[in-house]
């Protein structure tokens, strides 16, 4: 099934748009973007099972709400100041899920400065997977699955926000 | 050529203070691989990780790679992994089930046990080839205490037992968590990159000092959290102790007990969400031990000199150089409490790990400390918190002190120079 170019292009600006905000750390305006059944998830594999194993990140709403405070408080130490970072997507796939859903995946390379100790250049990649949903005319971020190539190999912090 | 430096450990390692060049010089780094993690004991991985007949899973013993596999008896064996042709690391993948390991470059074969099955073209091996000295190297010394393996790899030595001593109480407290005091570390491990010296891991891990202060964010963010500051100043009477041998824990007993309340080690959960695994706990060990383990929970200690009980986690470290390290988590899971279970994976995503809300922080300090010990004046580390009211505990027999006090990187470094300096061979 085909969709409407000017859908695609709004779902594509929605990915940029959720990029630039996390790039940029500005964190109120990300948080925004949740629905409130959100998950905001980087396991250690595309198919592992949430219930017997564990992730770097499994956030749900409320979870996601104590990241952004923490990083807001000022003394999250590990992102004071938050670190430099720009990515970029590209593979972007889409496809309808439903009524008012879609999913969405798109490849992404993080080039991310830590900035708070060892101003190493992290360079970060994979695929990341999205479920978006219409609220009220525009869209809103229900999932973000994050596949991390190395997400089971020794990684450094990642409390700013991939 | 270089010439080997001899380095006297006595020198830089005094009970109030320790010297910065034990972080930061590749010549100690060395010398710590030699005596701590190759000759000594540490610890390697867990039974539940390779449940079944032809299970391997590869590790790190200091430098060294091994794989811990399940032998077709059903016993675990901790092999070396490098081919006894001509060197190659014979098992690449990092866990799996598998009948053989087959050398990839000229074809040698091994059982998963070790045992040589056979290479090709054997008549050129000569008349005298026997395959049965040709098998996967053993690590010369391996122990298994309920579950925990434990390895050395010198044939001779300090016994496990030795080693150990009175901290197998502490083993005994996680296990002793589960109804059926057995503990599952199959929920895999996190893995966490520090550019950091191995040792600020283990003396970070039982510091109850930096708590108020480099986890200041959480406990901004979460008020359940800021109401576990540790503050001896206000009522908090939890304790460091000296359990020997270089372990070491923050013991919240005391104040768990000052209201009585179970799981306040796990988030305050009320009791009335878990009523199985309460039930199952009283059925396994009476009312009143189950209460008391209920009360003050799995232990929060490190068993020198990588291991760390970190209550319903299990973290152990692989140095990879002086300036690196990585360090790994996993949930605590409890054989027999699906209730528990099920809350232990949520709550080591939220502290454990590079994604988490606590260990990130650690890590920063810990590069930080690492960047800081460049400059070399002061040349000293001051480690004497707490030493003018630390104390011999009767009720433990342990050396106790403050929350907040330094006993337990005093404890470490005690076990490190012993290590360190009465190495056969090490300038006295």
């Amino acid at each position: 099934m085909s969709m409407p170019e000017n859908e695609i292009r709004e779902i594509e600006a929605f990915l940029f748009l959720e990029a630039r905000l996390a790039d940029e750390s500005r964190y109120d305006e990300w948080e925004a973007l949740w629905t409130e059944d959100a998950l905001y998830w980087v396991p250690r594999r595309a198919d592992l099972d949430p219930a017997k194993e564990v992730s770097h990140i499994y956030d749900n709403r409320q979870r996601i709400g104590t990241r952004i405070r923490q990083l807001k408080s000022g003394f999250r130490y590990s992102q004071t100041p938050a670190s430099p970072m720009r990515r970029v997507l590209s593979n972007i796939e889409i496809a309808p899920a439903g009524a008012d859903e879609y999913e969405a995946g798109a490849n992404f390379m993080l080039m991310e400065l830590a900035i708070q100790s060892t101003r190493n250049m992290n360079f970060w990649g994979g695929r990341t997977l999205y479920r978006l949903r219409r609220v009220d005319g525009g869209l809103r971020m229900v999932v973000k699955k994050i596949l991390l190539i190395d997400a089971d190999e020794p990684i450094a912090n990642l409390s700013f926000l991939i | 050529m270089g010439m080997q430096r001899t380095i006297v450990y006595d020198a830089l390692v005094h009970r109030d203070r320790v010297h910065g060049s034990l972080y930061t010089d590749p010549g100690v780094f060395s010398d710590e691989m030699d005596r701590i993690f190759h000759k000594g004991w540490s610890f390697v991985g867990h039974t539940s990780e390779v449940p079944n007949i032809g299970d391997f899973k590869r590790r790190q013993i200091g430098l060294q790679p091994v794989i811990i596999t399940r032998n077709p008896d059903n016993e675990v064996r901790l092999l070396f992994n490098r081919c006894t042709h001509r060197g190659n690391m014979i098992c690449a993948k990092e866990s799996g089930n598998t009948a053989t390991f087959v050398c990839p470059y000229h074809g040698w074969t091994f059982g998963v046990g070790g045992e040589m099955r056979g290479v090709p073209l054997q008549n050129g091996m000569g008349k005298d080839f026997d395959k049965s000295a040709m098998g996967l190297a053993n690590v010369p010394r391996m122990r298994i205490y309920r579950g925990f393996i434990f390895a050395s790899l010198a044939a001779e030595g300090p016994s496990f037992d030795a080693y150990l001593g009175k901290a197998r109480k502490l083993l005994d407290r996680a296990c002793d968590m589960s109804p059926d005091g057995e503990v599952d570390l199959s929920a895999g491990w996190l893995k966490h990159r520090f550019h950091a010296n191995w040792k600020m891991l283990p003396e970070n891990n039982t510091d109850g000092y930096h708590v108020n202060v480099a986890h200041a964010s959480l406990m901004r963010a979460v008020n359940a959290f800021s109401s576990q500051a540790f503050d001896e100043d206000k009522g908090d009477n939890s304790v460091t102790r000296d359990w020997g041998g270089g372990h070491t824990e923050l013991d919240f007993a005391a104040r768990y007990h000052q209201t009585g309340r179970p799981f306040q080690w796990f988030g305050g959960v009320p009791a009335a969400k878990m009523p199985d695994y309460v039930a199952r706990m009283e059925q396994a060990y009476g009312k009143d031990l189950a209460q008391q383990h209920m009360i003050e929970g799995p232990p929060h200690a490190i068993l020198f000199p990588n291991l760390f009980l970190a209550e319903l986690n299990i973290s152990f470290l692989i140095p990879i150089s002086a300036n690196e390290v990585v360090q790994y988590y996993t949930p605590l899971l409890l054989k027999g409490a699906p209730e528990v279970n099920a809350r232990a994976l949520r709550q080591t995503e939220g502290a454990m790990g590079p994604g988490s809300f606590l260990l990130p922080e650690d890590a920063c300090m810990a590069e930080r400390n690492q960047l800081g010990l460049a400059a070399q004046s002061p040349e000293w580390l001051d480690l004497r918190r707490g030493l003018e009211r630390e104390y011999m505990d009767e009720k433990t027999g342990l050396l106790s002190s403050a929350v907040s006090d330094e006993i337990t990187n005093r404890s470490f470094w005690k076990e490190y120079l012993q290590l360190m300096s009465s190495f056969p061979g090490a300038a006295a």
